[in-house]
């Protein structure tokens, strides 16, 4: 029984090593942003330290080419993709927020509003916060993408000036409800076996 | 094949006609304590499989409750605005809770049975469970995983129960098992929960509402589990703690004279720290893994969450082997086998630490590394529970709680050491704690059982098992009877004197009056 418990952990560690082996590396280097062109010009509607209902409340956000920039900049521009930026209060103690100057492993701008095409005249969205928008500070950022998707210009309404979302807790009176009714049942369960026990024991 | 024990009795105790006649008969061989000697492990047989089943699955609720916030972390942390640090010590009250929990329950069972002791934790934590759904901040968060992390304490009435339902010769086995498909829940949880997750969001809930509803599974789990213990299961072979007291045929113990023999009983310290570094380190490595995959090689959250239940799923195999090595390695060397045995794994489990925390550099070779890792040092959790029923028979259940609760002050000390703050790179905390599981299993070589010997040391000849049990009890305490299992438990041990030490038998000869 040993042998062949034996032959089978070894065959199971060797199995095992070949799986990590084979397990996906991770993936190369991207965009860095202090590289890009600052060729944009975007602004939000929301001031600095105004606060955004998450579901509730709206955005617009407004983007153009930056006047100083020379004409012929945006003949490569396709596309202008925008996004919500967390801001230096937000990631102070969390590191799966962290910025990265390597655009491809930046998590501080999770989530995107649109992406719209551009135009030379410029555009704007009107962004409805999203109920998944997690309560904290935010800016905008607003790339501009060429026909291959990768960012050739930006520009961004932060870190320094920043709005907030409060966002929404998830809770509905249902949950609370179910939360009280099935603890309260726990230690009914118990209480009635205990009540049963002691009339066992004083027959 | 259950009459055996009837018929061996000596015709002496049959002129008790009504008690031999109510002896009860099971479906298992069994020997004179009435304890299984055979583990049967897809029967459900009632009482000695039926109590083992209930016993795992109902531990196994308890750990899916415990490492039920984790996978689902990314949400959370959103949700309440949560902080590294708030995250870290969250971790580290979610396994401190059941340090004294652990002890308490050691109690409990040795005054009112595992069944009513590990019932009543289950259920009255499941509240917190239920109230995780409903929390709005970081106190909030880290009171729940403190409350609920109080449930680990049903490992203790696990190894208890197990204990008093099967012999020596299996309960290395009995306890490896149970307490590894236990454990096996912080690992199942890992993939469970992002599942039900999707499935609620399936249903047309926003994130931050999902996971607050997945929680209700856990919960449900737990007390459906808890109250399958209460109307299914029976404390020992022969029935209830409380009607075993009330006709006198077990004596109902004191909390101070059990506490007493616990503390006094150098080994169950030795084993308390020995177990800190094996189990504690386990729990440490559920905290910590997913995130160091997911930051040192930049792997997917999903990829992460799957190499972290692997480490926690090898529970499967891994405890359960080592208390099939710890019984067998007693079938050929007695008590100083299962000694040797726990040392030389756990001891391996530290030297394979150290270098999981080396081998950084490689993807492949960390993750093979750590799944070695995973065997080793949970084989050494099972190693450790097959010498604690030995330990001591009036304290059991304080024996297996100080154990217990000593694996969890391993796991918060080593969190706190290496794993909070900056000072150290995980790797290094990983390596660091590997020398620390390399010193802590030293003291193993200090134990000394006078009637079986230690690891270097022989027995003294003349030292019987039975002296040493009845040692715990004083002699109006043996005059009155109260011993009387003990007498059954050291010759049911005969084995654990190796080989040269005569009978060989599974089921063992009974009393002699």
């Amino acid at each position: 029984m040993a042998t062949q418990g034996g032959v089978v952990v070894s065959a199971s560690l060797l199995l095992v090593l070949l799986l990590g082996a084979c397990l996906p590396a991770p993936a190369a280097a991207g965009v860095l942003l202090s590289k890009l062109p600052k060729a944009l010009a975007v602004t939000a509607s929301a001031k600095s330290g105004q606060v955004l209902h998450a579901g509730v409340d709206k955005l617009t956000v407004t983007w153009s080419l930056n006047t100083s920039e020379p004409a012929g900049t945006d003949a490569a521009y396709k596309n202008v993709k925008v996004n919500l930026c967390y801001a230096p209060a937000s990631q102070k103690d969390r590191g799966w927020r962290k910025s990265n100057d390597d655009l491809s492993k930046d998590k501080a701008c999770q989530f995107k509003l649109t992406q719209q095409a551009y135009a030379a005249a410029g555009g704007n969205f009107e962004y409805t916060v999203a109920r998944d928008i997690p309560t904290g500070s935010y800016y905008v950022r607003a790339y501009a993408l060429d026909a291959s998707g990768t960012q050739v210009a930006y520009d961004q309404t932060g870190p320094d000036a920043a709005f907030d979302v409060a966002g929404i807790t998830g809770i509905h009176g249902s949950i609370k409800v179910a939360a009280g009714v099935f603890s309260a049942f726990s230690v009914a369960a118990l209480a009635f076996f205990f009540v049963i026990e002691n009339r066992k024991k004083n027959k | 094949m259950a009459e055996e024990g009837e018929l061996k009795k000596p015709a002496a105790m049959e002129v008790e006609g009504a008690e031999a006649a109510s002896k009860p008969r099971f479906r298992m061989p069994v020997d004179s304590d009435n304890k299984a000697t055979e583990f049967w492990l897809f029967s459900f047989a009632r009482p000695h499989m039926s109590a083992f089943h209930l016993s795992w699955f109902s531990f196994f609720c308890c750990f899916l409750s415990t490492f039920a916030a984790p996978p689902l972390l990314p949400l959370i942390r959103d949700t309440l605005g949560l902080t590294a640090t708030d995250i870290g010590n969250a971790g580290i009250a979610s396994v401190s809770g059941a340090v004294f929990a652990r002890v308490a329950m050691g109690t409990a069972c040795d005054l009112v049975g595992p069944r009513l002791a590990s019932a009543s934790i289950i259920l009255l934590t499941t509240p917190a469970v239920y109230c995780s759904s409903i929390i709005t901040s970081a106190s909030s968060y880290l009171l729940v995983r403190f409350f609920t992390g109080f449930s680990l304490a049903s490992f203790v009435s696990t190894q208890f129960w197990m204990s008093s339902m099967f012999s020596p010769p299996k309960v290395g086995l009995a306890n490896g098992v149970a307490g590894g498909w236990g454990n096996l829940g912080g690992g199942a949880v890992q993939l469970l929960m992002p599942l039900v997750y999707d499935a609620i969001l399936k249903i047309g809930s926003t994130p931050f509402t999902a996971w607050r509803v997945a929680f209700f599974i856990p919960g449900v789990l737990q007390t459906c589990s808890a109250i399958a213990v209460l109307a299914l299961g029976q404390d020992m072979p022969g029935g209830n703690y409380r009607k075993l007291h009330k006709s006198g045929d077990m004596h109902r113990d004191s909390f101070l004279n059990v506490l007493r023999h616990a503390v006094t009983n150098y080994r169950g310290w030795i084993l308390a720290l020995t177990y800190g570094y094996c189990f504690g380190v386990e729990l440490a490595v559920d905290n910590i893994i997913a995130q160091y995959f997911y930051d040192r090689f930049g792997v997917k959250l999903r990829t992460a969450g799957f190499i972290a239940a692997s480490f926690g799923m090898a529970n499967i195999v891994s405890r359960p082997g080592g208390g099939l090595l710890s019984d067998w390695l007693s079938s050929r060397f007695g008590m100083r086998g299962r000694l040797w045995g726990l040392w030389v794994v756990q001891t391996i489990g530290g030297v394979l630490c150290v270098t999981l925390g080396v081998v950084d550099y490689s993807f492949g070779a960390s993750v093979g590394v750590m799944i070695l890792f995973s065997f080793f040092v949970q084989a050494a959790c099972g190693l450790t529970f097959g010498i604690v029923p030995f330990v001591s028979r009036r304290s059991l259940g304080l024996i297996s709680g100080m154990t217990g609760g000593g694996g969890n002050v391993g796991a918060v000390l080593t969190q706190l050491i290496f794993f909070h703050g900056s000072k150290y790179t995980t790797e290094t905390g990983i390596k660091y704690m590997g020398l620390m599981i390399l010193a802590c299993t030293l003291p193993i070589t200090l134990i000394y059982f006078p009637q079986w010997g230690g690891m270097f040391v022989g027995p003294r000849p003349g030292a019987t098992a039975e002296e040493y049990y009845n040692g715990e009890w004083t002699e109006e305490e043996r005059a009155k009877g109260y011993n009387a299992a003990v007498v059954r438990f050291a010759e049911n041990s005969v084995r654990e004197g190796g080989r040269s030490s005569g009978s060989q038998s599974k089921h063992t000869v009974p009393v002699e009056v």
